[in-house]
This record gives structure tokens, C-alpha cells and sequence, in this order.
């Protein structure tokens, strides 16, 4: 297949997930009501934490500017797609196996539908949390350059989180059940990544650590960015990240191929 | 208090709820529509009808989860509705597409289970649960993960289960479905000897013939919320089972029978499909006409199915004159 | 007659010990994934203490509530969500899809009270991480003395039985509305969520929401302010409280019961 017909194949799996999400309303109505419940809790804890401070800035950011990172941090981490439970069933029915010889249109099959799935979820998600931010805080200063770079640092935390989740998966080959696995992970990408909490307000000693690790590039990065825009940030950002998606890539041919081992000596 | 089933005059209606958009209208659908009938205790009755014909309504009214909209039933004395809880300790229930067992487990442990939701007294639990092992023949695969199991180990398995607290009454709704012919046979002769024995009213609903004339005394047809037939199975048998369809396939095109009793159904080139009325002339008396039509490469001779029978009867009840 | 209400008492205790072994063992027999998500939810749960953790370090006081009293609302939360869902599984999510699927009437053919048998039918496995993870936290983190030891043991079967009683509530939806598994899930959901916040967050208004349509009073509130409290007035109002949502489930599903017996629930969505 040439390069333009398979990246059209694969841009029409996204775009057929895509649509597939408009079609399920009540699954919209249910994280839309819990993305309000949050941003309304996290409001009211917020307002307790600036009035006891007594300034209007913590963590580097003004108080409508933390209700603001929260809908982008939510928006992001509702967004994301049940990869690592489909790749699981695929390992466990044994269609892996028929999709292994070609591993590359494997992965890019799953990575296609779940952008599809994301980017709608999360344009979903983030034009819901924005209308509640208006209405509970307001607008907070936003440039059009800011917002590119706001856009920029997305696909690689969208990718990297389509690493770690697809790397899950593939445990199916030696986990009885990857869903204790999966909840980890994203219990990890949740307190790692800064989803409540801006990693500024981490403990001082942490905070270089969780920058390194790939979880902060998938949640405060963005979030930051879409805040507090800024182009060293940008630039830290953009390393980090590509280091990470590297690093993941890797870890997920080196599983692929391990998998693959055990795939062919125990004949499936 | 032992007075088996009565029903008089049982009635039941659903107010079906339609939203086309946000209006709403209900239309009234007659589900039983004015049922009668006794069953004495120890008889085994077939209860048929086609889907949607009311059976399984009415059987809902008779264990108590639905409420009549009209019309009386007894079960054992009590009124199933009102009584519910008290009628469960007397009746049992096997559904062929629903498990009583636990899946992931030995059917001994479901078996522990019942003994406990029905109270029963452990030496008499024990006593009963023994005999059902050996005369189900359950004994090799007890502590066998039921998902283990064939289908016919199951059911057994499952049809003893439902006697574990002696009922006096046992509905079986599709208790073969599935099963391949030896199993069923075996199961069939377990619940006739059961019912035979030990006296346990049966209530059967099966969509296969066999089933109901080897267990049951009596057959109910059930079509449109009222009884259309309630006959015993041998005049059943005379009057509606008596057909039979034979297929045979010739190697060149054979000669032309005509027999008494026997109705070309189809015929093309070198097939004919016959309806052979057996009142009138028996099945060998027929294959030996066949034979000798032609050069048979390949013959069959098989029940008309039971919807078409079911379907057959309530037409022809509609011209009789009701009795 | 007092004699005949304790032996049935008894007998259902009973019933509740053998669905437990039999309930434990279809579990066990995958014990990997039994205990993998047992495991999971205890992690999980141990997530929101990293969360409370980082916090407090950097805030230490949240409107008269330290680090130990969101401990202790964890605890106390968590711990009687296990039980309640550990030993009554089918109060959870499979309730309201019961309803729906008709899976009711199997065991209206048993001779036993239908609500409190159906319960019983299965267990949830990650709740029984929830209620590890509550016990642990309170023992191991908060250090309580014996009285406050009692007291939490009384209060986790508190929050259990209104965990139940929301649990048929929101599950008899079922019989009203068609099935309504999202719905209920969602209004569990969200209640739950509000229940694992200091409830100092939230003012008067919020408040009186926090006490009817979204229970997370009466699942979480109540219980830890008599932990804080230890009086036994405050104790007495939350058991009050529980046996209220207990009521209010129960009316619920009795009456939605009802109109299943006469067949009225069939409707359908053109």
C-alpha cells in the first residue's frame, strides 16, 4: 500500500470513530454532569485555599486561572479512549495474532480510532468545561498565540497516552486481567500528571521528577500551556515530550516483539 | 389442601405504553383471555401454544409473579398472588434457557445454596438430595465446575436441583432444548418417573413433540390467550399428530403413486415431498410404495413441525363446533 | 411473636453467610483476577490519599479540617461501601439492569422475600479492596483508641446500609422509567463523589442538596461528624439517617414492584 492510501485508510477510521462518539448522547450527558460536579467541588476548594492564603496567586496561577486548568487537565484525562481493555480483548480472542505479522498497521489501526475517539470527546469536553468556567469564574486572558501553542503540546499527549495505555494492553499476554493494570495507570496519569493540582503546588523536591516523567506531558503540560502560555515552556515541553513518546515507542516494539516470541513458540 | 390447579375464567391484560416522540398512548393488549381448567394432582400436562400465545403469562399467574387482571386460581390451596411465598415452598421451576446453577461452580455448592433459600432440614436435605444424585446419575460430575459440563449433564443436574425440596408442582419450560436425542430421552424418562412415583404434578411447555408424548398424560393448547385444545396426548396424537412428512430423492424421475391418505406436498424432477395421513395408512405401507417407484437415493421421514401442527388445530378448531 | 421475628432474623443471617461462601468461592476459583482488582481499587482509593496528602502538606488546614479528618472520610466512606457491596452485589450496578432484563422473576420463585434475597446474588469484587483500604487507612493512618475504634466499626455498617438503601433507590428507577442503568449509575456516581469532600466546602444551600436528592449527607457526612464528634446524639442522627435512605429505597422498589406484578411496566420507545 502506498503511504497516501494507507494514511487515508487510517484517517477514515479515525473520522468513523469520530462520528461514532457524536451518536451516544447519554454517554456525553453523563461526563458532561460529572465534569460539573468536579469543577464545582474544585471551585468551592479553591476559593476556601485563596481566601485562607490570603493572595490572589498560588502555585504561579490566579484562581479563575486554576479553575481553567482544571478543564483543560479534565478534558484531557475524560477524553480518553478504552484502548488498553481492546487491545486486551484482541490479545485474549487471538485476533492479535493475525494482526501481528503487520504490526505497524496494528498499532496505527488502534492509534486511528482512538484519535478519532479523543479529539471529539475532548472537543467535546473542553467546549462543556468552558461554558461552565464562563459561568463560575469568567474568562481569563487568552492570545491567539498562546492558544497554537496551547494546540501544539496536544497530539504528543494524546500519543503518548495511546503508548502507555496500548502498552497495558499487550500485558493481556501474561496477566489473567489487565483492568487492575489499567486503573493503575490511570490513577497514575491523574496524580502524576497534575490533574487536580498544578505540579507547582507539589512538594519542591518532586516537582523535577514529575516534570521528567511522561505522565506530567500528557496533563500539566497542556494545561499550563493553555494558562500561563510561554515559549520556554514550549520549548521544555516539546523535548520532554518527544523524549518520552521515543522512549515509549520503544518500550511498545520491544513488548510487540517479545509478545510476538511467545506468540509463535506457543503456537497461539 | 391438596387439590391440584384450578383455574376459572383467568383473564389478563397489559396496558402497553407507546412514546412515538414525546406522546404517549397505552392500548390495552389481551395477553389470557378467560382461561379454564383443572389439573388433578399428579398429572402431567403439556402446555403449547405458538410464541405470544399467553403461556408463559399464564404461567406467571400460576407461580405468583403476575397479578390477574381477572378470574381465580388455586394452586395446592393457595392463591399464588397472595401466597406467593408459601406456594415456593411447594413448587419447583426449570427454565431451559435460564440456570439455576452457579456457572463458575460444582452444582454440589448450588445445590448447599437451595438447601439453605428453602430452609430445609439438614438430615432430610441430605436424604433427598442422595437419591436425586443416584437415580439423576449425577454422582461422577457433582464437584464438576457445572461449566464443565455438557448440556445434558446439566440439565439433569438442573431438573434435580428443582426437586431438592420435594414441590408438588413442577414447571418445565423448554427443559430439552438443545439436548442431542439420547440425552433427552434420558431426561424425559427421569421427569416421568418422577411424576409417576412420586406423584409431582407437571406443568411442561416444550416446542418438541416428543417431549409431550412421552411425558405428558394431557395436552393444553394455548393460542390467542385461550385453550384451544385440552385433550389426553393419545387422542391428541390421533387426531393432530398423525401426519407425517416424507422426502425422498430419486436418481431418475420415478413412476407415479397415488396411495390413500398420502397428499403430494411438492414434487420436482426426481423429489416429492408426501404428507402421509397415518390414520389412514401406515408409514411402512408407504416407504414400500416409495421403494418400489423408483431408484431412492436418498429417503426421510420426519414430524411436521409443531407450529404448523399448533397452527393446523386452532384453524380447524375455529370450524368445529366447541364441546 | 417477637420469638418468630429473631428466628427469622437468624435464618436470613443465615442466608447471608451461604451466599457469602458461595459468592466468595466463584470468585476464588479466578483468584488472579479476584485479587488484581481487589488490589486495583485498594490502589485507587490510595490515589485520593496522595492527592489529600500533597494538598494538606502545601494547605494544611481546610476550614477547621486537617489531613486526618479527610482521612477519616475516606475511611469511613470507603470501608462501608465494602461491605455493603461486598456481601450485596446485586444492590450495585446490576440492580437497576435486573429490573430491566426481567431477571427479577427467577427469584420471586424462591420462597423467600424478594429485595433482601435478590441483594445477596453477587459480590463485587473491587469492593472489597474499598473496604480493606477504609479499615487500613483509619488503623494504620489515623491510630484511633478503642472508643473511636468502636465507634468507626458501628459507623462503616452505617454508611453500608445507606450505601444499600441509595443503592434500591436509585435501581427501582428500573421499574419507572425502563431501564435506567445510566441514570441511576450516574446519580450514584455523582453522589458518591460529593461524599468524599470535607463537607465544610459547601454552604447552606448546597447543603440542604447534600440532605435529599444527592445523599451524600447521609452517606458520609453525618457518619464522620459523629467520628469527630464521638457523641452518641450525633451517632443516633446518623443511624437515623440511614434507616431513612433505607426506607425511602425500599417504598421505592415495593411499589415499583407492584406495578411489575400487574404488568405495567411494558412500555416501549418508537
Amino acid at each position: 500500500m502506498t503511504i497516501t492510501k494507507s494514511a487515508s485508510r487510517y484517517l477514515w477510521i479515525s473520522y468513523t470513530a469520530a462520528r461514532s462518539n457524536l451518536a451516544y448522547s447519554s454517554e456525553v450527558i453523563y461526563r458532561c454532569s460529572f465534569l460539573a460536579v468536579i469543577l464545582f467541588i474544585f471551585l468551592r476548594l479553591w476559593k476556601v485555599v485563596y481566601a485562607a492564603s490570603g493572595s490572589d496567586r498560588v502555585g504561579g496561577m490566579t484562581l479563575p486561572q486554576m479553575v481553567w486548568y482544571l478543564v483543560v487537565t479534565e478534558a484531557i484525562y475524560l477524553s480518553a479512549p478504552r484502548v488498553a481493555s481492546e487491545v486486551d480483548e484482541d490479545v485474549r480472542t487471538g485476533r492479535l495474532a493475525v494482526h501481528l505479522i503487520r504490526p505497524l498497521s496494528y498499532a496505527g489501526g488502534h492509534l486511528s480510532r482512538a484519535m478519532g475517539d479523543r479529539v471529539v470527546r475532548f472537543a467535546i469536553n473542553l467546549t462543556v468545561g468552558s461554558m461552565l468556567a464562563l459561568a463560575l469564574v469568567g474568562p481569563i486572558p487568552i492570545t491567539a498565540s498562546g492558544l497554537v501553542m496551547f494546540l501544539v503540546t496536544l497530539p504528543a499527549a494524546f500519543l503518548l497516552d495511546f503508548l502507555g495505555m496500548f502498552l497495558i494492553g499487550l500485558c493481556a499476554f501474561w496477566l489473567e486481567s489487565t483492568s487492575g493494570l489499567a486503573l493503575i495507570y490511570t490513577r497514575t496519569v491523574m496524580m502524576f500528571g497534575g490533574m487536580f493540582l498544578p505540579l507547582a503546588i507539589y512538594p519542591a523536591l518532586l516537582q523535577p521528577v514529575l516534570k521528567a516523567l511522561p505522565f506530567a506531558s500528557m496533563l500539566s503540560a497542556p494545561g499550563v500551556m493553555f494558562v500561563n502560555p510561554s515559549l520556554l515552556l514550549l520549548k521544555e515541553s516539546i523535548l520532554i515530550q518527544g523524549a518520552a513518546v521515543a522512549v515509549f515507542m520503544l518500550m511498545v516494539g520491544v513488548v510487540q516483539f517479545v509478545a510476538m516470541q511467545r506468540l509463535f513458540s506457543n503456537g497461539g | 389442601m391438596s387439590r391440584g390447579v384450578e383455574i376459572r375464567e383467568l383473564k389478563k391484560n397489559f396496558a402497553l405504553k407507546r412514546w412515538t416522540g414525546l406522546r404517549r398512548t397505552v392500548t390495552e393488549v389481551v395477553a389470557v383471555d378467560g382461561i379454564s381448567m383443572d389439573v388433578p394432582e399428579g398429572q402431567a400436562v403439556a402446555f403449547i401454544g405458538p410464541n405470544g400465545a399467553g403461556k408463559s403469562t399464564t404461567i406467571k399467574m400460576l407461580t405468583g409473579i403476575l397479578h390477574p387482571t381477572s378470574g381465580n386460581i388455586s394452586v395446592l390451596g393457595f392463591t399464588p398472588w397472595r401466597d406467593r411465598r408459601r406456594l415456593a415452598h411447594c413448587i419447583g421451576a426449570v427454565f431451559g434457557q435460564r440456570s439455576q446453577l452457579w456457572y463458575h461452580l460444582p452444582a454440589r455448592d448450588t445445590f448447599e445454596l437451595l438447601s439453605r433459600i428453602y430452609s430445609l432440614e439438614r438430615s432430610e436435605f441430605i436424604r433427598t438430595r442422595d437419591v436425586l444424585i443416584e437415580r439423576f446419575d449425577l454422582g461422577s460430575f457433582m464437584d464438576t465446575p457445572v461449566r464443565k459440563l455438557s448440556l445434558g449433564q446439566r440439565m439433569r443436574a438442573e431438573v434435580a436441583a428443582s426437586l431438592l425440596h420435594r414441590p408438588r408442582v413442577l414447571f418445565l419450560d423448554e427443559p430439552t432444548i438443545g439436548l442431542d436425542v439420547i440425552a433427552r430421552q434420558e431426561l424425559r424418562d427421569l421427569i416421568c418417573e418422577w411424576n409417576r412415583n412420586d406423584g409431582t404434578t407437571i406443568f411442561l411447555t416444550s416446542h418438541d413433540a416428543g417431549d409431550i408424548e412421552h411425558v405428558a398424560q394431557r395436552v393444553v393448547v394455548i393460542n390467542h390467550g385461550h385453550v384451544v385444545v385440552d385433550d389426553n396426548v393419545a387422542a391428541v396424537r390421533r387426531k393432530y399428530l398423525g401426519a407425517k412428512i416424507l422426502r425422498v430423492q430419486f436418481h431418475e424421475a420415478p413412476r407415479p403413486m397415488v396411495l390413500e391418505g398420502v397428499t403430494m406436498l411438492h414434487e420436482s424432477g426426481c423429489e416429492w415431498e408426501l404428507q402421509i395421513d397415518t390414520a389412514i395408512t401406515p408409514v411402512r405401507v408407504v416407504t414400500a410404495a416409495v421403494l418400489n417407484a423408483g431408484s431412492v437415493a436418498d429417503i426421510a421421514v420426519e414430524n411436521p413441525p409443531l407450529e404448523e401442527v399448533i397452527a393446523r388445530i386452532y384453524c380447524e378448531s375455529r370450524k368445529e363446533v366447541p364441546t | 411473636m417477637e420469638a418468630k421475628m429473631f428466628r427469622s432474623f437468624v435464618d436470613y443471617l443465615r442466608l447471608c453467610a451461604s451466599y457469602l461462601r458461595i459468592n466468595m468461592n466463584a470468585q476464588l476459583e479466578y483468584r488472579g483476577a479476584f485479587y488484581s482488582q481487589v488490589a486495583a481499587m485498594f490502589i485507587n482509593d490510595g490515589a485520593w490519599v496522595v492527592f489529600w496528602l500533597l494538598f494538606f502538606t502545601r494547605f494544611p488546614v481546610l476550614h477547621g479540617w486537617s489531613l486526618k479528618d479527610v482521612m477519616s472520610l475516606w475511611a469511613v466512606t470507603t470501608a462501608g461501601f465494602g461491605i455493603a457491596f461486598g456481601l450485596m452485589g446485586n444492590g450495585h450496578r446490576r440492580f437497576a439492569v435486573a429490573i430491566a432484563q426481567g431477571e427479577l422473576e427467577i427469584w420471586m420463585l424462591h420462597p423467600r422475600a424478594v429485595l433482601p434475597h435478590f441483594l445477596l446474588g453477587s459480590t463485587i469484587p473491587s469492593a472489597w479492596g474499598d473496604a480493606a483500604f477504609g479499615y487500613v487507612i483509619y488503623f494504620g493512618f489515623v491510630k484511633p483508641n478503642v472508643q473511636q475504634a468502636a465507634m468507626f466499626v458501628v459507623l462503616s455498617i452505617v454508611v453500608a446500609v445507606v450505601f444499600v438503601g441509595f443503592g434500591i433507590l436509585t435501581g427501582s428507577l428500573s421499574f419507572y422509567l425502563g431501564n435506567a442503568s445510566t441514570l441511576s449509575d450516574q446519580w450514584r456516581d455523582i453522589s458518591i463523589t460529593f461524599a468524599t469532600y470535607p463537607p465544610t466546602l459547601f454552604d447552606g444551600k448546597v447543603k440542604v442538596l447534600l440532605f435529599t436528592v444527592i445523599p451524600a449527607g447521609f452517606i458520609s457526612y453525618l457518619p464522620v461528624q459523629s467520628l469527630r464528634s464521638m457523641s452518641i446524639v450525633d451517632l443516633l442522627i446518623a443511624v437515623a439517617g440511614a434507616i431513612g435512605v433505607l426506607a425511602a429505597g425500599v417504598v421505592a422498589f415495593y411499589f415499583g414492584l407492584r406495578r411489575y406484578e400487574s404488568g405495567n411496566l411494558i412500555s416501549m420507545r418508537e
